[in-house]
């Protein structure tokens, strides 16, 4: 134990020493969790989009101005001889409404007037929601008009935890996972195969500590480099995000402890194993990172994820961090709907540690 | 894309001619060699844009099925189960409880075994024959505000359709039509979200893999002393920097036609516009890569030290370019940020060439921004190599 | 003061000790993968002993050395530390690997602590040991200093501290002493001889034959295995060969008549002077004196010295095979050969300050076609900052530069045909084969095609490296590097050459041939700046120029610069060489008093008679056997370090 501190404390003071590391670990973090946060919604708003009135009455001007009236939509105008279809074509906007000719005259009678309207698919998830919007607005309009006798059922939708369907509230934790995912293994990595690369670990074999303490050691002192990290990251979501505790925060602590020593073991691991600081980083990034990036749910929920790479996902710790951090600043669910997560998480990181271990135990040169 | 590599060379070329060519083959032949023998790089140039391809297409999607819904049905009468299977035949939404109460079914939700709730109320089937707009409630866990959004619309269309088919029965005169809205969706019928990620991501890796060769490359010569050797040689700054760039240059060209494949074989991506503007594009992105490799380089005395510098540019380049996640989502303040990156211009003309069948009259806005993008980037970094080393 | 006697408990060991086996090695052996790094060794270290491991680069040296650590397994063969396996041995093993091994951001104090708690000791004993071992090599002022921040000697005696400080009784030593300067070297070994001194056992490999005579005992390594073990003694005299010192006004005719006389087993040429080795048996000064005067030679004095350790090595390693002759420079005939005593390279007044540093202070220099100036200075000193300016790489803060009759502007093309450089570190592209590196280096300097392939095939030839070209140079020892970048640098015929310590790493045989390279270099002309740690080696330049804080401090040949030192060096074989140099430290003062081995050098200011007696009468009074007292005169060694002292005590700047 004694030996572990003294690793530890070495290891805190060579962070504390060198300016691009404690940058690394205390300030870019924050400006990636903050850029994570505002380049990564999905809810769009001021989409541009052109209405053609090939009407040009009352009724098709007020239903125009329906389209105006939402916070998702900028109208912009149309060129004099340009098609709808071009304007997307050029990329100036990204729909185009059709409003036909004998628009009011067919309304009025009660004839189905029928409105075009072109998306531009090319975002799918964009499309998708202009879709549904497109049918929301129709149906505003016909429902204010008081053209239409009452419908048979209506629907009445109640958005719950986030009713302003504010993306950073979503985004925001899970950001928060995914930048825990890159900078504790990193600077763990970095310090592992730093030893390595420059000898000093020979150093280290000659003495009488164990694998096993060396590697506690630097996982002991990344760990609350990691804490350290994360504190500032809560302060972060508040202040940034608007985003506080909901409910029980005990699971969310405890998963943390879990999620941090599982972060650092992934790095103690990949430095262990790989005696090139470069090299270190590029595994780093594109196992750890892109995996946490693209196979947790950060963006999109992990069922949407195809079946085939699924599966992946559980072996990936951000996928339950962000389960947790969402429970705890968005849902609130507590312990039952998250008791399991500290355990998988621990259980992953004693792994990560096991597999280092295995590499290091003989506290020799290999070749 | 031939054609444009062949262009590149002769630029080089003429260049070369005014910095007396004799000096710049075996410069650039060494280079060449070296990038050839590197297993690694060529590893490197394939391996990891193929495997991001692969898992952004394939892992980013957005499409949302088996929603779960948990079900309230107070009124219990055929018109509310008409209602229930009109959700459970969506598609869209699976069912996998029914609840006796409103608390029961959100408490299903708080603890995420359950992403919406629909309840019927008690007075439903009374409302619906005394010809009444008999309500139903929607619960959407708004966690995830897009697949709230996105769940609200399908719900909206259900009962959409619904309503129609039940109006059919009652008579015309009767009918409270008023408009009917048909969306065509362009481009991208099917909504495959990978046809928007793998466009926009090939501008991403190709600057990104390009910074990252360019400074390696570099940075072996500054870390193993071997640039003190070169720049003793009567070669010039100049002359050293172009054989340094030109051969990244050409291989990386290799790098757009496997980036291109992948979206291309894998993903089906139409090709409906000019390869040859998209050639253009794809090899001003790499030039801006390697500009932002070689300026990095500049300032770094190992790889180590680089690639802990790509961790200040790299993450905006890819977050602010509107590949992932489209730019009108972005805050307004951040949006202009995004006029700077090559990659979001390189996205819009990769989209509006392969999806849209766009040509250079639509897009040379873009291209012009590409051009100067790449410009700046290389005559900076050129320009500090010279400074450094001249 | 207590502190300071602590250790000699330890030292009043039992006599038996002695006698102990502290290492015992029987055919080791070590592969890696299809290459066999050390090929049956065997190894005997009796405790309390200095042995020194000799080789050059790749010849299995670290490999030994990582073995008997207990940190990398062996292939096959019997290893016994203390009588237990290397790994249980680790706890009584201190390991200093070739590499700094320190955390160059951590503190000196920090360094010590953590290696301590390591080697699981109390933080007051590691701090108790570690001020005293501090004190012991005067760097307890730098305390706080972060280790990154330590010149190269104090990093190595740093090391040093920390593989101390768990008392180990086997102190294994890889190149302790590799890059650092002459007078750091000397301190380090000082420390060694004071700790062997106290009953440690030390193995330490070096490619420093100056370090090698400061052995107990020594032994050759070459391509995985041991040669010509013994006593630096025993080493000099079994090839039995006799070495004269000959001085003459024309070095060049000298060697050339003298190289194929017969009976004459090998020369080397110095700076102002020529080394003839012949066998023992043979007449030798006579022999020399006879042909020289054949072909009208005058000589300015001959004389017989006793050989040098690289004489005994230089023998075994062509025994074993492996000399290179060096051809011809197949040179441009049409171009004719640069007028000797023109200047080449010129620096007047040059100054250079980085920020609020000066790196170079007031630097004069002359280099004149056909002239081999040695550039010398402890590291840090601003040799390497010189350097680029001279060649242009780097712009003087102020003052002037000439090279190859330009000035101002040293970076247009033309003047860079002119020059050849090879930098401190390898030039060569590791991942290029040595045929496709000289390639590249024969078409950037535009040697004109046809003369390209004559010039790549000379430069194989001379570095010994025929129908090998297609090797990968990553796949190269260090010392085989060198040499293929030291001719890949005279490719295109150059006027000046600039070469920043171009024999590190390279061993003897190789080395002489380098400098055979360099001396026909400047036969043709070539005006040549080199710097190197080798002293030895720096007596073959012509004239040399000592470098300290920035400033050259003193200039002139070889002799010139020996015959600056006041006094003479006396060299007394001793019993009890231990206890001689400390009782002679007591009345010479410890910087006079130097332990080599067996014996003691003493820097004395009367005239040798005076201080042999008064050497003799101290050493007497100890009951000190004195078996001989030689003058043997000051070595460049000698004299750097002396100026180097002055210069630090005048300039009053610290070299730390």
């Amino acid at each position: 134990m004694k030996r572990i501190v003294a690793q530890s404390r070495k290891e805190l003071t060579q962070v504390r020493r060198d300016a691009l590391v404690l940058f690394l670990a205390l300030v870019l973090p924050q400006i990636l969790l903050t850029l994570f946060g505002t380049a990564l919604s999905l809810t769009v708003k001021d989409v541009p989009i052109v209405i053609q009135d090939l009407d040009q009455s009352a009724y098709s001007r007020a239903y125009a101005d329906a389209w105006r009236q939402t916070l998702t939509f900028r109208v912009v105008d149309l060129g004099l001889d340009e098609q709808p279809s071009e304007a997307l074509d050029r990329g100036v906007a990204r729909a185009a409404i059709v409003i036909p000719h004998h628009f009011e005259r067919d309304a009025l009678r009660g004839v189905p007037a029928d409105v075009q309207i072109l998306v531009d698919a090319t975002d799918a998830n964009t499309a998708n929601v202009m879709r549904g919007n497109a049918f929301g607005v129709s149906a505003t309009f016909a429902r204010s008009q008081r053209l239409v006798a009452p419908l048979p059922i209506d629907a009445e939708a109640r958005l719950w935890y986030n009713p302003g369907r504010d993306s950073m509230r979503f985004v925001g934790p899970g950001a928060f996972a995914v930048t825990f995912a890159l900078f504790p293994p990193l600077l763990a990595a970095l310090a592992l195969s730093r030893e390595g690369e420059q000898k000093t670990v020979i150093q280290v074999y000659t003495s009488s500590i164990s694998a096993r303490e060396y590697l506690l050691g630097k996982t002991l002192a990344f760990w609350l480099v990691a804490v350290l990290q994360w504190a500032i990251g809560v302060g972060v979501l508040y202040f940034f995000f608007g985003l506080w505790f909901v409910g029980d925060p005990t699971p969310f602590l405890a998963g943390t402890v879990s999620y941090l020593f599982c972060c650092v073991a992934f790095g103690v691991m990949v430095g262990s194993a790989i005696p090139n600081q470069a090299a270190a980083i590029q595994a780093v990034q594109i196992v750890g990172f892109l995996m946490s990036f693209l196979l947790s749910g950060l963006i999109f929920p992990v069922a949407n994820i195809p079946a085939s790479i699924r599966w992946i996902s559980y072996f990936v710790p951000a996928r339950y961090y962000i389960e947790l951090s969402r429970d705890a600043f968005i849902r609130g669910g507590g312990w039952p709907a998250v008791w399991h997560i500290p355990f998988v998480l621990a259980g992953i990181g004693l792994v990560f540690l096991l597999i280092a271990w295995k590499r290091m135990r003989r506290m020799q040169v290999s070749a | 894309m031939e054609a444009d590599a062949t262009n590149a060379g002769v630029g080089v070329r003429t260049l070369g001619g005014r910095l007396a060519e004799g000096r710049l083959v075996p410069l650039f032949l060494k280079e060449l060699t070296q990038l050839g023998r590197n297993r690694r790089l060529v590893v490197m140039l394939v391996v990891p844009p193929t495997i991001q391809l692969l898992l952004f297409g394939f892992a980013l999607n957005p499409e949302v099925t088996g929603l779960r819904l948990a079900v309230v049905d107070q009124s219990r009468t055929p018109e509310s189960r008409q209602v229930v299977s009109a959700f459970a035949s969506s598609g869209s939404f699976v069912i996998p409880a029914q609840f006796a109460s409103a608390e029961q079914a959100g408490a299903s939700i708080s603890n995420g075994d359950a992403d919406a709730a629909l309840v019927i109320p008690f007075d439903f089937a009374e409302r619906r024959v005394r010809g009444d707009t008999a309500t139903v409630q929607l619960l959407l866990d708004a966690t995830n505000a897009n697949t709230a959004a996105i769940a609200g619309g399908y719900a909206a269309r259900i009962v959409e359709s619904l309503n129609r088919s039940l109006l059919a029965e009652v008579p015309r005169a009767a009918r409270p039509i008023g408009l009917t809205t048909t969306v065509t969706l362009l481009y991208n019928p099917g909504l495959l979200n990978s046809w928007f990620i793998t466009t926009g991501l090939i501008g991403t890796l190709l600057v990104l893999v390009g910074s990252l060769v360019a400074s390696g490359s570099l940075v072996v010569e500054k870390e193993t002393g071997t640039i003190e050797q070169l720049l003793m040689t009567p070669a010039s700054a100049t002359e050293i920097i172009v054989a340094k760039m030109a051969p990244l240059l050409l291989l990386l060209t290799a790098d757009i036609v496997i980036a291109l494949s992948v979206a291309r074989i894998v993903f089906d991506v139409p090709v409906r516009g000019s390869l040859a503007l998209f050639g253009v594009a794809g090899i001003l992105c790499v030039l801006s890569g390697i500009g932002i490799g070689t300026f990095i380089a500049t300032f770094t005395k190992s790889q180590q030290q680089a690639q802990l510098m790509g961790f200040f540019v790299n993450p905006p380049i890819a977050l602010l370019s509107g590949v992932v996640t489209p730019i009108e989502a972005m805050p307004e303040w951040i949006r202009p940020f995004t006029l700077v990156n090559p990659v979001r211009h390189f996205a819009t003309i990769s989209r509006g060439v392969l999806l849209k069948g766009a040509g250079l009259d639509v897009l040379y806005p873009h291209l012009l921004a590409l051009v100067a993008a790449a410009v700046l980037l290389v005559g900076i970094s050129a320009w500090r190599f010279r400074k450094q080393f001249g | 003061m207590t502190q300071g006697d602590r250790p000699r408990e330890s030292t009043a060991a039992p006599v038996e000790r002695l006698r102990e086996s502290a290492v015992s090695v029987r055919d080791l052996r070590k592969s890696y993968g299809t290459v066999e790094a050390v090929r049956g060794i065997d190894l005997d270290v009796s405790a309390g002993e200095i042995f020194g491991l000799i080789g050059p680069d790749g010849a299995g040296k670290t490999s030994t050395f990582q073995i008997l650590a207990g940190v990398m397994a062996e292939t096959s063969g019997d290893v016994q530390i203390f009588g237990r396996s290397p790994v249980e041995a680790r706890p009584a093993v201190g390991y200093l690997s070739q590499a700094f091994s320190l955390y160059l951001d951590l503190s000196v104090a920090e360094n010590i602590r953590y290696i301590g708690s390591l080697r699981r000791l109390g933080v007051s004993e590691i701090d108790e040991r570690g001020d005293h071992y501090l004190e012991m090599f005067d760097m307890l002022r730098f305390r706080d200093r972060l280790a990154g921040r330590l010149s190269g000697g104090m990093k190595q005696k740093l090391a040093l501290v920390c593989a101390l400080i768990a008392r180990p009784r086997l102190l294994l030593l890889d190149e302790p002493t590799t890059g650092v300067d002459p007078v750091s070297r000397r301190e380090f070994w000082d420390a060694l001889a004071e700790l062997s001194g106290m009953g440690m056992t030390i193995v330490v490999a070096t490619p420093y034959l100056d370090e090698a005579e400061r052995c107990g005992r020594l032994a050759l390594m070459h391509q995985g295995r041991l040669h010509d073990s013994g006593t630096p003694g025993e080493v000099r005299r079994r090839p039995r060969l006799k070495r004269i010192r000959v001085r003459t006004g024309n070095l060049e005719a000298a060697e050339r008549i003298l190289e194929t006389a017969s009976g004459v087993r090998d020369t080397q040429r110095f700076g102002d002077s020529l080394d003839v080795m012949v066998d023992e048996t043979d007449g030798g000064e006579a022999v020399a004196r006879e042909a020289l005067a054949r072909e009208g030679v005058d000589i300015s004095d001959l004389r017989t010295e006793p050989p040098t350790l690289e004489n005994a090595f230089v023998a075994v390693l062509r025994s074993l095979g492996g000399e290179i002759v060096v051809p011809p420079f197949p040179f441009d005939r049409t171009r004719s050969p640069v007028q000797s005593g023109k200047v080449a390279i010129g620096a007047y007044g040059v100054r250079k300050w980085f920020g609020s540093f000066q790196a170079v202070d007031d630097v004069t220099v002359e280099v004149r076609h056909g002239e081999v100036y040695g550039l010398l200075g402890a590291n840090g000193a601003g040799k390497t900052t010189t350097i680029k300016m001279l060649c242009g790489l780097l712009g003087p803060t102020s003052g002037d530069i000439e090279l190859a009759g330009e000035r101002g502007s040293l970076r247009t093309a033309e003047v860079r045909s002119r020059i050849g450089y090879m930098s401190q570190k390898f030039s060569l592209y590791d991942d290029l084969t040595i045929a496709e590196n000289l390639r590249f280096f024969a078409g950037v300097y535009g040697v004109p095609r046809g003369e390209r392939d004559r010039r790549i095939s000379w430069v194989l030839e001379a570095s010994g490296l025929v129908g090998r070209e297609s090797l990968m140079t990553s796949s190269l020892p260090g010392g085989w590097k060198q040499r293929v970048a030291f001719g890949a640098s005279l490719m295109h015929a150059p006027s000046v050459l600039f070469l920043d310590e171009p024999t590190s790493g390279v061993d003897p045989l190789a080395r002489r041939a380098l400098w055979k390279m360099i001396n026909a270099m400047a036969d043709r002309g070539v005006a040549i700046l080199v710097t190197t740690h080798y002293l030895e080696e720096a007596e073959q330049c012509n004239r040399l120029g000592f470098m300290a804080a920035g400033a050259i401090v003193a200039e002139g040949s070889p002799t010139q610069m020996k015959a600056r030192m006041g006094g003479r060096l006396l060299e007394v074989q001793v019993g009890d060489a231990r206890r001689a140099t400390l009782a002679l430290r007591e009345a010479f003062g410890s910087q006079r008093v130097s332990q080599f081995g067996d014996r003691v050098h003493v820097h004395v200011d009367t005239p040798v008679e005076i201080a042999g007696a008064r050497i003799r009468g101290l050493l007497a009074e100890h009951a000190i056997d004195v078996a001989r007292l030689d003058d043997i005169g000051f070595s460049l060694e000698d004299v750097f370090i002396d100026v180097v002292n002055r210069a630090r005590d005048s300039g009053g700047r610290e070299t730390a």
